[in-house]
């Protein structure tokens, strides 16, 4: 299946995409360094634990929900954020994939994006709800926490209806205009929204997973 | 204190065996000065004031280390934390005590001044420039309704590091002076005289000699000894003040494990108080000063274990922190709770756990001791070796809740009542066990344990592992 896009949309696709990308790569970068400026945490004790081994088992918390109270107790809700973010990682991937390699958006490869698409769709929602709705998520909510989820769930919608129609050997839609113009913003705006939370989600976890892993408290089989 | 350091052993042993000399020494003992030099009284204040707030502004940075500054920007707000704190399980209609909603008072204030967008946009994500009104939430919050316990960050999946965040907003709001005055009291008293509730020199020799005598009486212990100032023992004992002030029982039985174990070990007549309680108000340079002094007299007794009593945050400061503060440490460190199993391992005691029967123990984890000290299974070695009837509360070892007592709360009187009702989670979960006998290794642990048992209307003693294990020795 061919898909010809006129030269507007292919420079959309394209060339503000790199611009963009590149502009948050820099955003990123000056994040990063402004953080690795500030002095590390120490730990001069002798260790009881593996400070390497915590941070590995630390980094791959998100895949043992049984790691954490938190999500021991509401597997729902974990799987919902399981599915939530691999949805986000697909349709990220898919604004690559439609202008650099559409030969890999198979029939087979687009319906599974869209499943994941949907399903974040419907977990979107359920998340705009529960900020909405549960009066300790609500006390903790700031404006971007909503524009971050609704934005998202909106994304997911778009990327939705333009794979859709990109099925139907239709690949220039207004959904697929939207789908990047809404791909360029955030390119744009997420290195200043709360989106961004995983550039910090590897220090964090690191760090963390250092200390109580020095300390024998994570990862026992390590000691 | 240098001149000290010079001098031999040799030099010593000879000072020991002159009689005047001894008598000198004797005197010098009663009259040092311990502690700092001269008298401090932190200028605290009871309102912030305008002045305040532009010093708080100036101290910021300088708090901003790479897990502070990742665990203020990363937050996702997601309210996975909610669970997991002693205070929203236990008072769950105030969703103000909520860990991020807490946390969220000194991150408004943050984002005004390092957030991209909240310093364009504050209210959209919710920044705040410093004002009296966020600086009182953050006393209110941060000193009243966090006890650094760190059960969150357990439960985050960011990794947000609420107990050294809060640690840090602690220090800022301390270097201006608004500090819980009680708290402040204990740290200010520690740096006047050595140790946090100034028990002069000569009285603590007295105390200690007083429970050798008490030890001595004992069936089986007529030979044993708390050996005081012994250079060159193996292990040195750190107390609790509340030990020689309040709970001498409690280093007779250390005292007696340590006998009956066989182990070579002193206690310090000069700088014995490991309780630090510099790591609850963030005054850095003061907890080094702290650490430092056991630091020099491990040096001065040329000791090769530090030990530390059954003190949950005197563990954490001592076997964890002290390294950090002092720049490293040159001999080992190490616990009663960790040496009790270890010997319990080892087959040094003679344990009989039918003097125990009868009653039904639980133990309660400390956090700086298990979440934030690695010692989990210890105790619990421990206990088995000593008892037949052992009950696990509900959350036990890292998943373990704060009983409401730790992060300083017992040294803040103003916050009393939300501490108790704090602690309602631990006292259900203890009730739940059955147990009439709770067992813990931390200080403020014990006092908090028993007042909520009292509130809650529990019949449970509360004893620690040492005082366990003694009455089951067989000698």
């Amino acid at each position: 299946m061919e898909h010809k896009v006129s030269y507007a949309l292919y420079v959309l696709q394209e060339p503000v995409q790199y611009i963009c990308l590149a502009f948050m790569a820099t955003m990123y970068a000056i994040k990063i360094y402004q953080l690795m400026k500030k002095p590390g945490p120490p730990e001069k004790a002798e260790l009881k634990g593996d400070r390497f081994a915590g941070s590995m088992h630390s980094l791959a918390n998100v895949l043992r929900p049984w790691g954490m109270e938190s999500t021991r107790n509401d597997l729902f809700f974990y799987a919902e954020f399981m599915i939530f973010h691999i949805g986000v990682a697909l349709t990220i991937g898919s604004t690559f994939l439609i202008p650099l390699a559409p030969q890999i958006m198979t029939p087979l490869v687009t319906q599974i994006i869209m499943v994941f698409m949907a399903l974040a769709f419907l977990i979107g929602l359920r998340r705009i709800y529960r900020r909405l709705t549960k009066p300790e998520i609500r006390i903790i909510s700031s404006p971007d926490d909503y524009f971050a989820v609704i934005l998202m769930t909106v994304f997911f919608a778009v990327g939705f209806f333009a794979m859709w129609l990109w099925l139907e050997g239709r690949p220039e839609t207004g959904y697929m205009w939207l789908f990047f113009l809404m791909t360029t913003f955030f390119l744009l705006y997420v290195p200043f929204s709360k989106i961004s939370h995983y550039v910090l989600y590897p220090f964090g976890r690191v760090m963390y997973g250092q200390i109580f892993g020095g300390r024998g408290v994570l990862n026992r089989n390590a000691k | 204190m240098n001149s000290e350091k010079n001098i031999s052993e040799e030099t010593m042993a000879e000072v020991a065996n002159s009689p005047l000399e001894k008598q000198a020494e004797e005197q010098s003992k009663v009259a040092e000065k311990l502690g700092m030099p001269g008298e401090r009284k932190w200028p605290t204040k009871t309102e912030f004031s305008p002045e305040m707030l532009a010093e708080m502004e100036k101290i910021l940075p300088s708090k901003l280390n790479r897990i502070v500054q990742t665990s203020l920007a990363g937050c996702v707000h997601c309210g996975l934390c909610s669970d997991a704190c002693h205070y929203t399980a236990s008072i769950p209609d105030d969703k103000t005590l909520l860990p991020a909603y807490k946390a969220d008072r000194f991150r408004k204030w943050y984002k005004s001044r390092y957030d991209w967008l909240g310093k364009v946009f504050p209210s959209f994500v919710g920044a705040k420039p410093l004002s009296k009104e966020l600086a009182d939430e953050m006393y209110d919050k941060l000193w009243g309704g966090c006890t650094m316990c760190r059960r969150c960050t357990f439960n985050c999946p960011m990794g947000v590091d609420y107990g050294m965040l809060v640690r840090a907003a602690r220090g800022i709001m301390c270097q201006v002076g608004r500090v819980p005055q009680n708290l402040q009291d204990t740290v200010d008293t520690h740096y006047n005289h050595g140790n946090n509730m100034a028990v002069p020199r000569d009285e603590f020799i007295e105390t200690i000699e007083w429970i050798e005598e008490e030890l001595q009486s004992e069936d089986g212990c007529e030979n044993f000894k708390i050996p005081v100032d012994k250079h060159g023992a193996k292990y040195i004992l750190t107390l609790n003040p509340r030990e020689p002030k309040y709970y001498p029982l409690t280093i007779q039985a250390s005292a007696k494990v340590l006998n009956a174990a066989g182990a070579d070990f002193t206690i310090s007549s000069r700088y014995w108080d490991l309780t630090n309680y510099a790591m609850f108000n963030g005054i850095d340079p003061d907890a080094k000063i702290f650490a430092q002094w056991l630091f020099d007299e491990m040096k001065r007794l040329d000791v090769e274990y530090l030990v530390a009593g059954e003190c949950g945050h005197g563990y954490r400061g001592i076997r964890w922190e002290m390294a950090n503060w002092v720049g490293g440490v040159p001999f080992k460190i190490t616990s009663m709770m960790e040496l009790m199993a270890q010997w319990v391992q080892e087959g040094r005691f003679k344990l009989d756990k039918s003097v125990h029967d009868g009653k039904c123990f639980t133990y309660h984890d400390s956090c700086n001791i298990a979440r934030s000290g690695g010692v989990l299974e210890e105790p619990r070695i421990v206990i088995r070796a000593a008892v037949n009837n052992f009950v696990e509360m509900e959350h036990n070892r890292e998943d373990s809740y704060c009983c409401g007592g730790g992060g300083g709360a017992l040294a803040m009187p103003e916050f009393a009542p939300r501490r108790i009702a704090a602690g309602k989670i631990k006292a259900d979960e203890i009730r739940a066990t059955g147990a009439n006998v709770v067992l813990q290794s931390c200080h403020n642990c014990t006092d908090q344990l028993k007042e909520i048992c009292h509130h809650y209307k529990i019949d449970a003693k509360v004893m620690n592992l040492a005082e366990l294990l003694s009455e089951a020795l067989v000698l």
